[in-house]
């Protein structure tokens, strides 16, 4: 192993799924969970090489399903352990009710899913469709851009689930295909500061533990105002987690060099009249487009989300007001709503963006590349908007026969 | 006789070393097979086990949905679905931790046979390091009496009842310890209620096999309600299966198997199943197909309880 004394950082050429399984056994969880899909696979290959060369001290359950991984790395944490497992797509789905159980119970679980479609067995795409059908599962949700971002939340994740004040689960979601198996340059983090970054939580009050003989339950959330007790503690969590990650963040940037900026990592804002609000690996296309659109001498700017459960509204608010207009980008649809799902929650607080308008974007579902020329369309569309045009509510940017059926 | 009675009444007790962890009144039917068998897991294994259980029977007792009835022991209510992973979740944490621990999967049939079967067997091929007890009622008893992969031929339930075109289960029962005896795991048994001092026995050797990985015991568990007989009835019902081969005491350790209780002249499956409400409607030809269907898994038994050999890990793989 390098230590941080013989090198001043480690530059590794490596896959998203790469990063997940490094930052994963830096974090050194006690147990972990394995069960392989597309395109998550690697990750927990990777792992199970760490596991069997000796290098990750960890309790590896091979599963024989999801639902078993999430189960496990549920009781595992409640017994006090750190955990870690890795879904995608249909995985996510066929551990759904473990993972209400997961958040229902506080169990502060860290999982990545890599964002795979889920309408039928051949949807082997990318796309946040498994992101949006879990987004009420109570679990806190970031998503990130690149593969070091992938490294970097992983560990953030930790911090932010078993911290005292939170206890949440924490899915760390990045693009399938995009992410998992783009190779690029991470810096990896040294493990001797990954402790110092983690140590932090051994300062904190024992979170409560099922022990043998300790005269504890868990798992019975109790009926009437038990029941409402709980759950409304869960959701105080929820809203504690935004200033949380916040600090967390900067405590990361104190220790690693890097900052996100927090819940949202705005780019090109302060000067833009008009904004792209997009989540995961779409964002790095929309960056070089807004660069070129500069050029030309369009005020346009990016507003990424890092974290979308909690719904950092208040930092998005801070962020769009005042902007002329403000287009959404969905890789993912919401059923029985027209625009994408992060558009229509956004929607939720037009009123308090002081009258920038909105439309709502699709596009990038089903491995449909969200290409420079896409974002360019976005922009103008967007622009169109800014300048009192008559524009269409929700484009479909892949799939312009939408636009002619005059559905939506 | 009065004598022979007292020897008995101690030999069980011998057994129970341990405190009774559970208040005296409990939510439990009268005449419930399964409050007898949660009282005597504890008392015989000791009251430092973590207990993980499902909805069910025993959540109101076991799980805290019912706050009158109470007890001391550490537990973990869990989904059907994941019950046994959930077990092995806390079991492989314990080891790494170093804690020292028995972690006791109490679940029925439902989530045994049928919906958590899958993690069942998942957990028995990693011959994960506890115990899984099924308490066998036959059927989804908590939620009103529905059909299970191990409610036999012939039973009325609600989701198969008695009509013109419907015997009441039209199918047979699937043997679940046969099943978890074929994962090659340290230690499965069958156990019941009439018989105290084996089911004893099995939890002690279920708590020793554990050191070596998976155990599994099937408990007979009559239900009085769901099945219809009379509350005073419950160890008898027991003791009938037993002395019928509709339920043969059995343990396979490493694999081999071995009669616990042998019947010499077993009683026609009839005598245990006129004692029961859900077996009245049957005809003397369907209860014919029922004693075939016992007489075939007692035969298949028989056979497997001659075969040499064993399957013993490595002592280099053993916890």
């Amino acid at each position: 192993m390098i230590t941080k004394a013989q090198k001043k950082s480690q530059i590794k050429v490596i896959t998203g799924n790469a990063a997940a399984a490094i930052a994963a056994k830096l974090a050194r969880p006690d147990v972990v969970a394995a069960y392989p899909i597309t395109p998550q696979t690697e990750v927990i290959e990777q792992i199970s090489q760490f596991h069997a060369n000796g290098e990750m001290d960890c309790e590896l359950i091979t599963v024989e399903g999801e639902n078993s991984a999430m189960n496990a790395v549920t009781a595992a944490s409640l017994a006090g352990g750190r955990v870690f497992t890795a879904t995608s797509s249909w995985g996510l789905v066929f551990m759904y009710d473990a993972i209400l159980a997961t958040a229902g119970a506080r169990a502060p679980v860290v999982m990545v899913n890599v964002n795979r479609e889920t309408p039928g067995i051949i949807a082997v795409s990318s796309g946040q469709q498994d992101m949006i059908s879990t987004r009420d599962a109570g679990w806190i949700f970031l998503i990130a851009e690149d593969c070091q971002e992938v490294m970097d939340l992983v560990l953030q994740a930790y911090r932010l689930a078993e911290d005292y004040d939170i206890q949440v689960p924490v899915m760390v979601h990045y693009d399938g295909f995009y992410l998992s198996y783009l190779s690029e340059g991470v810096d990896v983090p040294f493990q001797e500061d990954v402790d110092k970054f983690l140590s932090v939580l051994k300062t904190q009050p024992e979170r409560t533990k099922l022990v043998p003989g300790g005269r504890l339950g868990c798992g019975s959330h109790g009926i009437l105002g038990g029941y409402l007790e709980l759950r409304h503690k869960h959701v105080s969590a929820m809203e504690r987690a935004k200033a949380k990650f916040q600090q967390i963040d900067k405590e990361y940037e104190g220790i690693f060099g890097r900052s996100y900026g927090g819940l949202v990592e705005e780019y090109r804002m302060d000067d833009a009249d008009v904004v792209l609000v997009g989540s995961g690996s779409m964002c790095g296309t929309i960056k070089s487009v807004i660069d070129e659109k500069r050029e030309k001498g369009v005020k346009a700017g990016l507003l990424k989300m890092r974290m979308y459960r909690p719904f950092p509204s208040e930092a998005m608010i801070k962020a769009l007001k005042g902007k002329k207009a403000i287009g959404v980008v969905d890789r993912s649809l919401c059923f029985g709503f027209k625009g994408g799902p992060i558009y229509t929650e956004l929607k939720a607080f037009e009123t308090k963006l002081g009258g920038s308008k909105m439309i709502s974007f699709i596009d990038g579902i089903a491995n449909t590349d969200i290409t420079k020329i896409n974002v360019a369309t976005m922009i103008d569309t967007t622009c169109d908007l800014a300048a009192g045009k008559n524009v269409r509510e929700v484009t479909w940017v892949s799939y312009p026969e939408a636009q002619e059926e005059g559905g939506l | 006789m009065t004598e022979k009675k007292k020897d008995n009444l101690t030999k069980v007790m011998d057994y129970l070393k341990h405190e009774d962890p559970f208040s005296k009144g409990v939510a439990f039917c009268p005449g419930c097979g399964l409050e007898l068998l949660l009282r005597f897991i504890p008392q015989v294994m000791g009251n430092d086990i973590v207990i993980t259980g499902t909805p069910s029977c025993s959540a109101p007792v076991l799980l805290g949905q019912n706050n009158q009835s109470w007890h001391k022991l550490s537990y973990f209510g869990t989904l059907m679905t994941g019950a046994a992973a959930n077990a092995t979740g806390l079991a492989r944490y314990y080891r790494k931790a170093g804690i020292k621990n028995t972690v006791v999967c109490f679940n029925g049939d439902g989530t045994a046979a049928d919906i958590g079967f899958g993690n069942l067997s998942g957990a028995a091929e990693r011959n994960e390091p506890f115990i899984y007890i099924c308490y066998d009622n036959e059927g989804y008893m908590n939620t009103g009496i529905q059909k299970s992969g191990t409610t036999p031929f012939g039973a009325t339930t609600t989701t198969t009842p008695f009509g013109s075109a419907s015997k009441g289960k039209n199918l047979r029962r699937m043997n679940l310890a046969l099943k978890m005896a074929m994962h090659k795991i340290p230690y499965a048994a069958t156990a019941t209620l009439s018989d105290l001092d084996d089911l004893a026995q099995k939890l002690l050797k279920a708590k020793e096999a554990k050191k070596r990985g998976f155990a599994f015991l099937h408990v007979f568990a009559p239900c009085t309600t769901g099945w219809g007989f009379a509350p005073e009835n419950t160890i008898e019902v027991c003791r009938r299966a037993v002395k019928t081969n509709y339920f043969p005491l059995w343990e396979a350790v490493n694999g081999k198997i071995r009669m616990t209780k042998t019947v010499k002249k077993p009683k026609p499956v009839s005598t245990y199943t006129e004692l029961i409400k859900k077996f009245a409607h049957l005809t003397e030809e369907d209860l014919q197909i029922l004693q075939d269907d016992v007489d075939y898994e007692y035969c298949m038994l028989g056979g497997l309880s001659q075969l040499e050999g064993e399957c013993r890990l490595p002592a280099s793989l053993e916890d």
